[in-house]
């Protein structure tokens, strides 16, 4: 579903150049659920945004559902059509209510009728438990309702692969069991999934795959049953004695 | 500063009213000393007054008969060329003919009075007018030169910022007699559109710089989530950015659309009848100078106030979502 090829990404800002992701190759297959875990400034957010263009990559390719999304005459907002993204901040269209939300791009984008659009919504809401609140604004809910709302938000489109920019650490710890358990949800659906988090036991139990990134790379790529009982490399070793 | 208890208000707000007593007394003592003569009873005039329009025979004849009696009379006139008596109603006091008169065709038979719109009102309205016109004008110059600032386009981003700092480094009266003697003159323009087109010049520049700082200020995951979304950038900015932007912009482009109605004073220099030249017009007839002018301050006033509380109340609006 996502392969990516050799993937560089370089930061430069006043004198100093920073690899942020340095020579990245890896695939993720049709219903695999794969867990990015790793220490800050590791790359992996960067890694995850290169994934539907919304970082601009200097080398590499990166190749979803057989569409090169660097390619030439790939049409990136058809790509990220089929792409979704749930961001550690919500993002949620704060001047749009909740139902606004979930069937602004379905009518933009996907040119659905306002009532397909609506019914849609609704029972995406109501999936993800917030259906109840579909007519405030977003700035009337909690953290975890919000971005609960901002998986619906992102699931009206149909995407056939969903990006979770760190969900959860912007979260009152109380709030974080209801967005996992949303994604948990989906990943047993069979949904595509790309995660950077640092909930291990989510990675844990529903990851098909860790990827444990630092520095840019990929130091370690392996099922979570062998990461987290016998990680090989001492990085790795290292990262998960600080947060187990 | 004590915490809790709050101190009194009220010799604060006696302090305030004692200095507002003191400076209306001031004012008034101050006048007294230049033996100024207040006239307000010549004022109204200016905003409305009744004109006597004079009636002619609409032939030549002979007067048939008046009837009527009251305020108005209507006279019978009988076309010296035969036919059906003509009828001119005039006023009873302005009458100039009698039953039997020979009257030519333009003959004035009398008057009948008009209510006339002033010289103020019409200042007013021009004023009124003109600042709407050029501030819609330089909203929609302001929104396309605020987008071409922030394009990654060099060549726009050029343009935009040559045309800011061209516009924001000279005075605007400067610019009006640019517009009005050259740009005029090689376009053949009428002074009211050289005028307009000199102040949504001069708003455009100003409301440019207020639309780059609102679109600036929504956070980039904003516009993010949408692209995410597969929205393209027209449509981010469509239904995402400018709409909170807009919000957030309301209260400097209160500002600035009270700037213009006062800054839209200065089109009376290639003059066009403006608010400002209607009063400097009524004060060479009536020497009533104090009153005119404070009469046209108060109408700026009025009208600046009038739109701040517009846009207060969309300002609160819009605030439903917060």
């Amino acid at each position: 579903m996502i392969e990516v090829k050799h993937l560089v990404k370089i930061f430069t800002s006043r004198n100093q150049v920073v690899r942020a992701v340095d020579d990245v190759s890896t695939a993720i297959a049709k219903g695999e659920v794969v867990v990015v875990i790793g220490p800050s400034g590791s790359g992996k957010s960067t890694f995850l945004r290169c994934l539907n263009g919304l970082e601009e990559f200097d080398d590499g390719q990166v190749i979803i559902d057989g569409i090169d999304i660097a390619g030439s005459k790939t049409n990136l907002n058809a790509v990220r059509r089929e792409v979704g993204m749930v961001f550690q901040h919500f993002n949620l269209f704060p001047h749009k209510t909740v139902l606004e939300n979930v069937t602004l791009a379905q009518r933009v984008v996907r040119k659905r009728k306002a009532a397909e659009a609506h019914d849609k919504a609704m029972a995406l809401l109501s999936k993800v438990g917030i259906a109840e609140k579909a007519q405030q604004y977003p700035s009337r809910l909690s953290g975890g309702q919000q971005q609960r709302v901002a998986i619906a938000r992102a699931l009206a489109m149909d995407p056939k692969v969903m990006l979770f920019d760190e969900p959860t650490s912007a979260l009152d710890p109380e709030m974080v069991g209801e967005v996992l358990d949303v994604m948990q949800q989906l990943a047993r659906e069979g949904m595509t999934m790309a995660v950077v988090t640092h909930e291990m036991g989510f990675a844990r139990e529903v990851a098909h795959r860790v990827l444990f990134m630092d520095a840019g790379r990929i130091l370690e790529d392996a099922s979570p049953a062998q990461f987290f009982t016998a990680p090989r490399e001492p990085r790795a070793q290292t990262f998960l004695k600080q947060v187990l | 500063m004590p915490l809790k208890k709050r101190s009194p208000q009220w010799p604060w707000q006696g302090l305030l009213v004692l200095i507002l007593v003191g400076m209306a007394a001031g004012l008034w003592f101050a006048t007294q000393r230049v033996h100024y003569e207040w006239r307000w009873e010549r004022v109204p005039q200016y905003f409305l007054y009744q004109a006597d329009e004079p009636q002619v025979a609409p032939a030549a004849g002979t007067v048939q008969a008046i009837h009527g009696d009251g305020a108005t009379r209507t006279v019978d006139i009988a076309p010296a060329t035969g036919g059906a008596p003509l009828q001119v109603t005039v006023a009873s006091s302005s009458l100039q003919v009698k039953v039997g008169d020979t009257v030519a065709a333009d003959d004035d038979i009398g008057t009948t009075p008009h209510w006339r719109i002033g010289p103020l009102t019409q200042g007013l309205w021009i004023t009124i007018w003109l600042s709407f016109v050029s501030g819609f004008i330089g909203l929609i110059i302001g929104l396309i030169t605020g987008l071409c600032r922030l394009s990654p386009n060099p060549t726009l981003r050029g343009l935009a910022v040559l045309y800011i700092e061209l516009i924001r480094g000279t005075p605007l009266l400067v610019q009006i007699f640019i517009f009005y003697f050259f740009i005029g003159t090689v376009l053949n323009l009428d002074r009211i559109v050289a005028g307009v087109g000199a102040l949504a010049l001069f708003a455009g520049a100003y409301i440019a710089e207020i639309v780059r700082a609102g679109i600036q200020s929504i956070p980039r995951g904003q516009s993010e989530a949408a692209r995410s979304l597969g929205m393209s950038s027209t449509e981010t900015m469509l239904h995402i950015v400018l709409p909170q932007a807009f919000k957030r912009v309301l209260p400097p482009l209160a500002g600035q659309f009270i700037s213009l109605i006062k800054d839209s004073s200065l089109v009376s220099v290639i003059a066009i009848t403006d608010l400002t030249k209607s009063g400097r017009e009524i004060i060479t007839s009536s020497f009533a100078t104090f009153e005119i002018w404070f009469t046209v301050a108060l109408l700026y006033l009025l009208v600046t106030s009038v739109l701040s509380q517009l846009l207060f109340w969309l300002e609160r609006r819009f605030a439903r979502s917060d």
